[in-house]
């Protein structure tokens, strides 16, 4: 079994968000990742890491781990913020006109349409968020 | 994010390189919408790789804001993986997209 594994931890804060999403780029590249494989993990991280930095008040820390086990991408999120399962938001009305248009929702929605599957739990004061995505 | 205007008469092509999304979104934001208040703006999207939700939702506050002042607000020349993002979130049906810039100025 080949393994490779991406850690970053940061401050859950907007402005290290480039950053992270600089890693996971450089990371994809090197252990060769599809370039869709590659913008899915960008952008289901990039939704719960901003959600994070943005929603969790008193979080003072985010950490991103991704591992890359043969044709499967195993993510994991965790922030030390109060109790939050990001997949319970409701999923957006994507047939509704640009006035009736709200964007909350959005993000889960990537989260839910680009893992093969996403689980939530709260374990030792941590929120954990894993997914599973496709490598290939 | 870099972002070159270009005025074509009474419409102005936003080009635009770089990710859009969290950390880009509010000054992109800020910039189109300053851009809706000389008339119609086409922005290009041929130097964007990569858009998340926040990117998406500066493009539909400036669609909003645009059918608010009765101006016109689309985008053009969307890499492959931003097209998967605007299908994934439906917002290819609600906001006019075209495939190259002369096309969504022949349109404006």
């Amino acid at each position: 079994m080949d393994t490779t594994v991406l850690r970053h931890e940061m401050p859950p804060e907007v402005d290290g968000l480039p950053v992270l999403l600089d890693r996971l780029e450089a990371f994809a590249e090197a252990t060769g990742i599809a370039p869709r494989a590659a913008q899915h993990l960008a952008l289901v991280t990039e939704e719960l890491a901003a959600n994070v930095a943005m929603h969790a008040r008193g979080a003072s820390m985010l950490r991103v781990e991704v591992r890359h086990e043969d044709d499967g991408l195993h993510l994991l999120i965790e922030d030390d913020g109060p109790e939050f399962d990001p997949l319970s938001a409701a999923t957006p009305d994507l047939g509704a006109g640009v006035e009736e248009r709200d964007i909350g929702g959005l993000g889960v929605h990537f989260v839910r349409s680009l893992t093969r599957s996403a689980h939530y739990e709260r374990q030792d004061g941590l929120n954990r968020l894993s997914a599973l995505l496709d490598a290939r | 994010m870099q972002i070159a205007e270009h005025r074509e008469g009474a419409t102005t092509v936003a080009a635009l390189e770089g990710r859009l999304d969290t950390a880009t979104a509010p000054t992109t934001e800020e910039k189109i919408i300053s851009l809706l208040d000389q008339g119609a703006v086409i922005v290009d999207m041929t130097g964007v790789r990569y858009v998340s939700s926040a990117g998406l939702r500066v493009l539909l506050k400036a669609a909003k804001q645009a059918r608010t002042r009765n101006t016109g607000f689309s985008v053009c020349s969307l890499q492959p993986a931003v097209r998967e993002v605007f299908e994934i979130s439906g917002f290819d049906k609600i906001i006019p997209s075209y495939a190259t810039r002369a096309e969504a100025l022949a349109a404006a």
